[in-house]
């Protein structure tokens, strides 16, 4: 006996389709270079934003969107080899995934604002730093692309994994937020989520990411920069 | 006759070493010509592509002028044996694989100078967003090649 149970609430849903969207434009507009490279600013700021966002509703979201909910400890990963792990949400195997994956695109979210490609691209935090510290980051910029590509990998893989041997429909879940369960686990179902914290958590994202294009304290560092620029001997 | 061949020869050799020089003075030679590109490229984004406000129709000229002699000035003749390593004005970040790409790398020499012939042209038009658009492909061939064979950081 099956149940359909609300597990995954409408903010979390809506940001792993943006971030889906996001990272496919920002690999591709990545890849394509020339003007694009613009677009690649503007959907690594939206994966910025996206991430800040995750973190937060990570604390203050649905049951099952939360961290403490489902963050891989040593007993849960144990309960799991063991075949004894009984849950709804991510199961440990899969937290490990997600945690990775969102690990990995902080880690390019926040080196692409330093970076730059000698080309015509400085990243919104260019200034602030020395260019062989920026041209280092940029370096891992890209060598972490190809971290990101094997975990998204790993992550579609188990996604097809399960529909084919657990007839698992984990992207219809993610899409509608509901999951068919076996009614002995009698999940309770999420609490809607209020609009304030929605609303709280939007604005903190948006802020973080327009306080890094703006300026910030990157304009109290830019007259220093240009002086060091102006009096620095050219270097290449 | 037997003098007239080692004359020739020994100006041949000169010419040579003339044109391209030791090891260090290719890498010197190309690195100075990257950032003299570097200057003139960063301005035309500023003013077509960042500030349009700012487009100085002269300014942008020059600059596109500087980018078409640069790329036509036959760089690849300072990309001789041995140049994947020296210390020039900062180490090369030539990959040792250069050598053996030369056909993609001597395709991408040709859209770059055909690319950079064509923002010359665009530029004496004087338009902003043609030259935006005609500036993304300059910039495209130039990923192309960081790409291929310069060593990341």
């Amino acid at each position: 006996m099956k149940v359909e149970v609300h597990i995954w609430d409408w903010p979390l849903r809506l940001f792993h389709w943006l971030l889906v969207v996001a990272v496919v434009g920002a690999y591709a507009t990545g890849k394509l270079g020339g003007n694009l490279t613009d677009w690649h600013a503007r959907f690594g700021s939206l994966i910025l934003g996206l991430l800040v966002f995750r973190l937060i509703w990570g604390f203050i979201g649905t049951t099952h969107a939360r961290f403490a909910n489902f963050f891989p400890t040593f007993s849960r990963l144990v309960e799991y080899v063991k075949g004894e792990w009984q849950g709804v949400g991510h199961n440990p195997a899969g937290a490990i995934a997600i945690i990775a994956l969102l690990a990995a695109l902080s880690f390019l979210a926040v080196t692409g604002l330093f970076a730059n490609d000698d080309i015509a691209f400085e990243g919104p935090l260019f200034h602030s730093i020395d260019k062989e510290l920026s041209d280092k980051l940029s370096g891992w910029h890209i060598y972490a692309v190809n971290i990101l590509l094997g975990l998204v990998a790993v992550h579609v893989s188990a996604i097809v994994l399960y529909q084919r041997l657990k007839k698992t429909n984990l992207v219809g879940a993610m899409l509608t937020g509901k999951k068919q369960l076996p009614k002995s686990l009698a999940p309770s179902p999420i609490k809607p989520v209020g609009p304030f914290r929605f609303v709280i958590t939007l604005l903190i994202a948006v802020t973080v990411v327009w306080s890094v294009w703006s300026g910030g304290f990157v304009n109290y560092l830019a007259p220093l920069a240009s002086f060091q620029r102006a009096t620095a001997h050219p270097k290449t | 006759m037997k003098l007239k061949l080692i004359v020739a020869l020994a100006l041949g050799a000169v010419t040579t070493a003339a044109v391209a020089g030791d090891v260090e003075d290719q890498i010197r030679f190309r690195q100075s010509a990257y950032s003299f590109l570097g200057w003139n490229t960063a301005k035309i984004k500023a003013q077509a592509a960042d500030h349009p406000e700012t487009f100085n129709k002269d300014q942008v000229i020059a600059a596109a002028n500087a980018v078409a002699a640069v790329a036509n000035s036959g760089l690849l003749s300072l990309y001789g044996p041995g140049t994947d390593k020296g210390t020039g004005w900062k180490p090369t970040r030539l990959k040792p694989e250069f050598f053996e790409k030369q056909d993609e790398v001597k395709e991408i020499e040709a859209t770059f100078i055909k690319e950079a012939n064509e923002l010359q042209k665009v530029a004496a038009n004087g338009d902003a967003a043609e030259v935006k658009a005609q500036f993304g492909k300059v910039g495209a061939t130039c990923k192309s090649c960081h790409d291929l064979i310069r060593v990341r950081e």
